[in-house]
Order: C-alpha cells, then sequence, then structure tokens
C-alpha cells in the first residue's frame, strides 16, 4: 500500500470519527471545546507552514487570527455582509496583510524577523484600541451571529446551534488539512524544507527563500483570518483582547509541542493544549501550575512534539509515511 | 572560444578592507580553472561575488555576455551558475535523494527525481540514497556537494575546495571526477589548496594574493612564476611539487 493511500485511509477514518462526535458527545460544554478546538486546528496548520515548514518563528499569527475576526465582524455589523462573504474576506485581507508585512520583514532573519512581529502585533492592537469610532475599542464589538447557510438545492440550512457550528468548524478544518497536505505533498511543499533546513544551500541551488517564505507567510495568515472570523462569529464578539501575547504563546504550544513540520502534530497539539486546561479545572488555583509543569515535562521529553513518541509506540513501521520514517 | 562566465574589474572592499581588487576572470565550457593564493587572498569572496552572495563594490560579472552581478543568488543559480562551499553544506537530516532534488525543483525539471538520481550516480552515491546526508562521512558529504549542484544543470559549476580534509585516494577520486566533468563541458572554476590536485588538472591557474591577480596562466608557467614562489607555493614546497 503506497503512503498516499495509507494517508488517505487513517485521514478518512479520522474523518468518520470526527463525524460521530456531536453524536457522541451530548454534553454541551465539551461540543464548546471540540469547536473551539477545530478552530484552532485551522490556526495551528496556518502556524505550522511558517514555524514549522519554512522555519521561521512569526509571533505575528494571533495578530492575523484577531484582524480576521475583526474584518468579519466588522463587514457583519458595519455593511451587513453575511458570515458566509465576511469569511473568506478576512482570509483574503489577512493574506494581503501578512503579504505587505512579510514584503518588509521576509528579507530579514532571526531576532530582527521575530521583533518585528511582535511590533507589528503591538501596533494592531493599538489600532483595534485607540481606533473607538471604527471598533469601539477596549468595549469591543458585540451582536455577532452565525447566519443560515444557503446551498444550492437545500435551501437555508440554520448552522447556530453548536451540533450544526461542529460541522462548520469540521469543515473548515478538513479543508485547511486537505490545503496544507497539498501544499506540503507538491513542489512548494519540498522547496519550504529545503529552505528551512539550509537557506544559503537552497539559495545557492536556485531555490528563492524570499519567495517560498512569502507563500508559507500568507497561506498561513488567511488560514488564521478565516479562522479568527470563525471564532468571532461562534462567540458573538470581538475585543483587542484577541491580540493577547497569550494566544500566540498557546498557538506556538499547539505547533511545538504538537509536532512541527509535521501535518498531523499541529492537528493534536491543537485539540490536546485546547481540552488539556479546560480538564484541570478540577484542580482549582493548581490549574495553570500543573498545566505549566506538563508544558515543562513534555518539552523536555519530546522535543520534536507529540506526534514522534505516539507514532512510535501506535504505529507499526510499514504504516508510516516516508515522512515520519526518515524523522 | 567565447567565455561563459567573466569577472571584469571585480572589486569587492568590507568598508576600510580591499577584499579584492581589479580582478578578471574567464571560464569556457569544457575548461578547468583553478583559482589559489595563500589564506585570505580572496578566492571564497571571489566565489561568493560572482554567485550573488556579495555584490562587488566595482567592476562587472558576466555569464554569457549577460551582467549578472546585480541578480540575487537564487537567480543566478538558476541561470546555471552554481557553486560549493568551504565548510561542507548538505540539507542535513533529510535523505540525500530530497537534498539533491532542489536544484532539479529550482529549474522547473518535468523529472526532478530522474534528475537527482542522475546527479547521485555521476558522483558515485546512488547507493546511499536513502541516508540522510549527516550521517555520511566527510568525504561522501564532499561528493554530495557536487551531485547538490550538477542536480541544478549548471553551465559553470565553482567548487570551493572540493578535496580538502581527503585522503589520496578520495582526492584521486575528485579529480577523475572533475575530468569527467570537464569533458562534459562544464565550466569548471576550482579553488584549492591541494597543489597535487591542481597541477593535475587544471587547464589555467589564477593566483591570487592580498585581493589582487599576481599571476595567470598554464599551470607549469604559474607554478615557475617567482612571485608565485614568494607568495604561496615557496620554494621548498615548489621543490616539492616538483619532484
Amino acid at each position: 500500500m503506497s503512503d498516499s493511500t495509507r494517508f488517505a485511509l487513517a485521514t478518512g477514518l479520522a474523518l468518520l470519527a470526527l463525524l460521530a462526535v456531536p453524536w457522541i458527545v451530548r454534553n454541551d460544554y465539551y461540543l464548546h471545546l471540540f469547536i473551539v478546538s477545530l478552530i484552532f486546528v485551522v490556526v495551528a496548520l496556518g502556524l505550522n507552514l511558517i514555524v514549522g515548514y519554512v522555519g521561521q518563528l512569526s509571533l505575528a499569527h494571533a495578530a492575523f487570527f484577531a484582524l480576521g475576526a475583526y474584518v468579519s465582524a466588522l463587514l457583519f455589523l458595519k455593511l451587513k455582509w453575511s458570515m458566509w462573504i465576511g469569511l473568506p474576506a478576512a482570509a483574503l485581507l489577512t493574506g494581503i496583510a501578512a503579504f505587505a508585512l512579510g514584503w518588509v520583514i521576509l528579507r530579514v532573519r532571526g531576532h530582527r524577523f521575530v521583533i518585528i512581529t511582535v511590533a507589528f502585533s503591538e501596533i494592531m492592537k493599538l489600532v483595534a484600541t485607540n481606533w473607538v469610532d471604527l471598533t469601539r475599542g477596549f468595549m469591543g464589538l458585540p451582536g455577532l451571529q452565525i447566519p443560515a447557510l444557503s446551498l444550492p438545492g437545500l435551501g437555508a440550512i440554520d448552522v447556530s446551534s453548536k451540533e450544526r457550528f461542529y460541522y462548520v468548524v469540521l469543515a473548515a478544518a478538513a479543508l485547511s488539512f486537505y490545503l496544507c497536505y497539498r501544499i506540503v505533498r507538491s513542489s512548494v511543499g519540498r522547496a519550504f524544507v529545503l529552505v528551512r533546513e539550509n537557506e544559503v544551500l537552497a539559495e545557492s541551488l536556485g531555490i528563492s527563500a524570499f519567495r517560498y517564505c512569502m507563500i508559507a507567510f500568507v497561506v498561513g495568515a488567511a488560514l488564521a483570518g478565516a479562522a479568527g472570523a470563525l471564532y468571532g462569529h461562534y462567540v458573538g464578539f470581538v475585543s483587542p483582547d484577541l491580540f493577547n501575547f497569550s494566544y500566540i504563546t498557546i498557538m506556538l504550544i499547539m505547533v511545538i509541542l504538537g509536532g512541527k513540520g509535521t501535518l498531523i502534530g499541529p492537528v493534536l497539539g491543537a485539540v490536546l493544549f485546547t481540552f488539556l486546561p479546560e480538564l484541570l479545572r478540577d484542580a482549582a488555583h493548581y490549574r495553570m501550575l500543573i498545566f505549566a509543569v506538563i508544558l515543562v515535562l513534555a518539552t523536555l521529553f519530546m522535543p520534536r512534539g507529540i506526534i514522534f513518541p505516539l507514532v512510535e509506540h501506535l504505529v507499526p513501521r510499514r504504516w508510516r509515511t516516508r515522512h515520519v520514517r526518515a524523522a | 572560444m567565447s567565455a561563459l562566465l567573466e569577472a571584469r574589474e571585480v572589486s569587492v572592499r568590507f568598508g576600510g578592507l580591499t577584499a579584492l581588487r581589479d580582478v578578471n576572470l574567464a571560464a569556457s565550457a569544457g575548461e578547468v580553472l583553478s583559482v589559489i593564493g595563500p589564506n585570505g587572498a580572496g578566492k571564497t569572496t571571489l566565489f561568493n561575488a560572482i554567485t550573488g552572495r556579495i555584490r562587488p563594490t566595482q567592476g562587472a560579472i558576466l555569464f554569457k555576455g549577460r551582467p549578472i552581478h546585480r541578480e540575487p543568488a537564487f537567480r543566478i543559480a538558476q541561470m546555471g551558475v552554481v557553486r560549493t562551499f568551504q565548510k561542507t553544506e548538505v540539507f542535513g537530516p533529510l535523505p540525500l535523494a530530497e537534498g539533491v532534488l532542489a536544484g532539479a525543483l529550482a529549474r522547473g525539471d518535468t523529472d526532478p527525481e530522474a534528475r537527482a538520481r542522475e546527479a547521485l550516480e555521476t558522483v558515485g552515491l546512488q547507493g546511499k540514497a536513502h541516508l540522510r546526508a549527516d550521517q555520511l562521512s566527510y568525504g561522501d558529504q564532499r561528493l554530495l556537494e557536487i551531485a547538490q549542484a550538477l542536480a541544478a544543470m549548471p553551465q559553470v559549476l565553482l567548487l570551493d575546495e572540493p578535496a580538502s580534509g581527503m585522503n589520496h585516494q578520495e582526492s584521486a577520486h575528485i579529480v577523475r571526477l572533475i575530468g569527467e566533468l570537464r569533458t562534459q563541458g562544464f565550466a569548471i572554476v576550482l579553488v584549492e589548496h591541494n597543489m597535487h590536485v591542481v597541477m593535475t588538472i587544471s587547464d589555467r591557474v589564477m593566483v591570487l594574493n592580498y585581493g589582487e591577480t599576481i599571476a595567470q596562466g598554464h599551470p607549469a608557467e604559474v607554478r615557475a612564476d617567482p612571485r608565485v614562489i614568494e607568495a604561496y607555493l615557496g620554494v621548498q614546497k615548489t621543490d616539492a611539487v616538483a619532484g
């Protein structure tokens, strides 16, 4: 059986299990966690292209997530555009913003790149906070809704309930996964990895590091923007808090501890690190302390992410894709 | 025969330091031009200037008569001027077959895998295609660098000390390989400290000292040049090479 067939089979089985979640999980709170974790799957897949595949530590990803949320919210509230138009518009505008930012910052590397992405995030937060006429500042933008989805031949479908919105975010996560899969397995994805492993050498052999970093940066940001739009409409409210540093921290944890540079790792990371802090709620005041200890231990003992020990122990060698075998 | 690669009056300055001064170079298809000189003479700086890693302060570099000295490194490689490095550069944890694909992908080859296989066969590493690049011996990594460059389908190949750190047998293999590449029509510019390799394989030799060309010509003429003996070879070493 070829790698592609194995991969398709495993993905199909996982998708079937995910389709059954609203029937199995009858608790609203846990269904909420599934929805949020799937939104963060989209975010983590996008960040993984930048951090995991071309190897650039971007701290602007939470800003792109928030920007997408604001774009869709403003289009909904000011222009009465449906979320179904606002969502692609958010992805498009966030991608354009990433292209403009990338045009400047993808020419530098290392700490300079990281610092400028932090500065961008802070500037975006200041704009969201101080452009009160547009964003209402700290008061944020309430009143966002999930409109009915009109499909040809099926009419308008109400997807505002948790059970139905779950399928919307599942479709978004599946589409994002498929997009990333196609990119990673194409010549573009191969060039990503070559740039990550040795940028000077890749350039000397004819690969434009700027071009491929730009592709990863724009696609990754567009996914974050789309996820931000979904998140804003799901929780019904966006505010400058979305730009907080805690968001980029948790996004990086999802990608790095999930297993950066793999497709499955960030997906597992997004689900695990959405559920874990919530499952620790019984520990009351010690919750974040326990979470921190788990992060430290995971970093020490699984430096390449949870995906590698999982594959090592659970997946027979002949079932592993050549990428995981090589890693 | 018109030169594929030319450097005309190329100077490179880093602040107050002149690394290259008015250097001229011409390399034609099917020719091996060696650039020698003591450490710090400007040999690697010359490679960096030709391949777009640094911009010449003045002068021009031409490939097939077209100026390339303002082009970025990746575009110069796509045109057909490809280099290897003094310090071995490979795609560390990737299998050889993946790393060698880089050049073929960059050139938009319709069958990059076949191009990569061919390049590995040329240097004799086809049996190790599945290994990680960083698991190879030093000598094999030097060969891998040449395979990486060949997969990029170059017309001009700049080899920066390909035989450094190699034993006699490995050096002989490199000499044979360079000879084969010359017969295939590549223009080869070689930076090398191993005088046996240089004198065996070169059609012409150019000597740099403190960033300036002090001699250029047939290997036997260069070896006998008093300025070269004083600056680089030394009387004792000349005798040894001659012997």
